[in-house]
């Protein structure tokens, strides 16, 4: 008997969730991202953990900061409509430091968009969405396996760098079950810090590349949690000097540890001559399109990035000494492909395949446009 | 088995998302398959055109949705005709008779029309047991899943009470084709 199960992609990021010990929910549903919500609405209850729906998506992210300040692993799920709402509460938890999960399970946008539909419309949302200059974490699963270990990893990086993470997934992979083997408890790598008592008020103190303490806000000194920059122990401040050093402190705690953060898979890379650079559920179909190409005597390959933010520049950088052609495809406008031009030098072809009118690209139509850029 | 690709179509509440379910469920769970289902639907929750898309393999399954269907059931007239453009020419082809009266041009399918709601309404009283005639149909033409396997995972699935109807429903969908 297989030790595999059929679950839907939202209900696999529930489950992992509660593996890596998420213990409060605060959300407000919406398509295609309401069965996060839905199965932690059952289960949280019966676990003692915290589920609270909330009248919208300002309020729900406001109440996660507040269970993150005090030592709680929070999460909120949600959608573009959802996730603009969100921004200025991200900002905070940027601001604050303060660690929380955001799921953003996208659909055709802007505005209310096309609900039932998948796009892959909101990456540069997730990078610049909120105001100011400001680290942050985004990953982007696309197989059963990847949803759940990357939603533990989402907690674990968000804990350690005291920091917003933000799991980005496809609408088609959200809504699809799929047969998964949910890890057992012992091989699951979670991450906690250790809450600690506030005893220094300097909190935010510490040296470049250093990540501060994890403290609970509600117990020991107070401390003064504001938007506002702030000096180290979060008291308001413009002074130019302090401004400087915070923003380099909050900026270096992401980017001196991008080696670790960093994740990505190749597939059929080793004497790839074009490259095909997608995510999600665009990575799953240029899979295919990448194994029908090579029966067919085409060395192409597949970089599927499982971080999204920070980009994988030095992989791709390394990748772009040999492969001199380069496909990205994604379900937008145009938004990653910009990455793609600013990483890679002039000698290096690209091309993309770009579409955002709610249908994905089919394996077949990934081949026929990786057959015309061997022309 | 290679990749195998099933597309139910239908209206929203008439119960294909279930019967999809069932099917990978029991692939999974009983043959040790991979599978995916993959439904895709309106924001009219009752009503609008629905369709789920079932794979099945040996292997990990990679892209997730239907782009060659090897199996096409449809039991209304708009999701026929936005839903059939992937079905490949030589697939099985089972459509509702009242309620896809226009069917186009029809390939090298093997076609099935039979009149599925109006026998599930008459036999079996209520068109909520649509899922399971459905996944009995689907077991039948593509034995794509073992008849025992089937039979006894819906006997363990079925709600209380509901066994033996459900049991008639799987017996219906075998004689309708």
């Amino acid at each position: 008997m297989s030790k595999r199960k059929v679950f839907q992609g939202n209900i696999i990021v529930a489950k992992a969730a509660i593996a890596a010990g998420c213990d409060f929910f605060a959300g407000y549903p919406i398509t295609p991202s309401s069965e996060v919500s839905q199965h932690l609405s059952k289960e949280f209850p019966k676990m003692g953990r915290d589920f609270i729906q909330m009248e919208d998506e300002i309020s729900a992210l406001g109440a996660c900061i507040g269970a993150s300040l005090s030592g709680k692993k929070v999460l909120t799920a949600t959608s573009g409509p959802g996730f603009s709402l969100m921004q200025e509460h991200l900002g905070l938890a940027v601001m604050a430091e303060i660690p929380l999960v955001i799921v953003n399970v996208m659909r055709g946008g802007p505005s209310t968009g096309i609900p039932t539909k998948p796009s892959q419309a909101d990456m540069m949302q997730t990078r610049w969405g909120t105001h100011g200059d400001h680290p942050i974490i985004v990953l982007y699963p696309a197989f059963a396996d990847e949803i759940f270990s990357e939603t533990v990893r989402a907690f674990n990086l968000s804990e350690k760098f005291w920091n917003p993470v933000i799991l980005l997934l496809d609408e088609v992979i959200a809504k699809a079950h799929e047969d998964i083997e949910i890890p057992e408890k012992k091989d699951i790598n979670i991450y906690t810090e250790k809450v600690n008592v506030i005893k220094d008020l300097n909190i935010y103190d510490r040296n470049i590349g250093e990540n501060p303490p994890r403290v609970d806000f509600f117990k020991g000194y107070p401390i003064h949690i504001d938007g506002l920059e702030h000096d180290s122990h979060g008291w308001p401040t413009s002074d130019p000097a302090t401004a400087d050093k915070m923003q380099h402190l909050r900026m270096q705690k992401i980017y001196h540890f991008q080696d670790e953060i960093i994740k990505f898979n190749e597939y059929h890379m080793e004497d790839a001559e074009i490259m095909v650079f997608a995510f999600g559920v665009s990575a799953r179909a240029a899979l295919s399109a990448v194994r029908e190409a090579r029966d067919e005597g085409i060395k192409v390959g597949l970089f599927q990035p499982l971080t999204i933010w920070p980009f994988p520049k030095k992989a791709l950088q390394e990748r772009f000494r040999k492969v001199k052609k380069v496909l990205t495809v994604e379900m937008n406008m145009g938004q990653i492909k910009y990455e793609i031009e600013r990483v890679s030098s002039d000698d290096v072809m690209k091309k993309t395949l770009l579409r955002a009118n709610g249908i994905p690209f089919t394996p077949k139509e990934i081949v026929n446009s990786i057959k015309e850029f061997t022309k | 088995m290679e990749r195998y690709e099933i597309r139910l179509g239908a209206v929203g509440g008439q119960g294909i998302i279930t019967a999809g379910a069932l099917l990978v469920d029991i692939a999974v769970e009983k043959e040790g398959k991979h599978a995916l289902e993959s439904p895709t639907y309106t924001a009219t929750v009752r009503g609008g055109p629905t369709k789920v898309d079932i794979i099945l393999s040996d292997e990990k399954i990679v892209f997730p949705q239907a782009s060659q269907i090897d199996c096409f059931i449809c039991t209304y007239q708009k999701p026929y005709d936005l839903y059939k453009n992937r079905v490949k020419d030589d697939a099985i082809v089972v459509v509702d008779s009242n309620l896809v009266p226009d069917l186009g041009g029809t390939k090298n399918w093997k076609l099935y029309k039979i009149p599925l709601i109006h026998e599930i309404k008459k036999q079996l009283g209520n068109i909520v047991f649509t899922s399971v005639v459905t996944l009995a149909i689907t077991q039948k033409l593509t034995n794509i899943i073992d008849y025992d396997n089937m039979v006894d995972f819906v006997k363990n699935w079925a709600p209380k009470g509901t066994t033996e109807l459900n049991m008639k429903a799987i017996e219906l969908g075998r004689n309708l084709v």
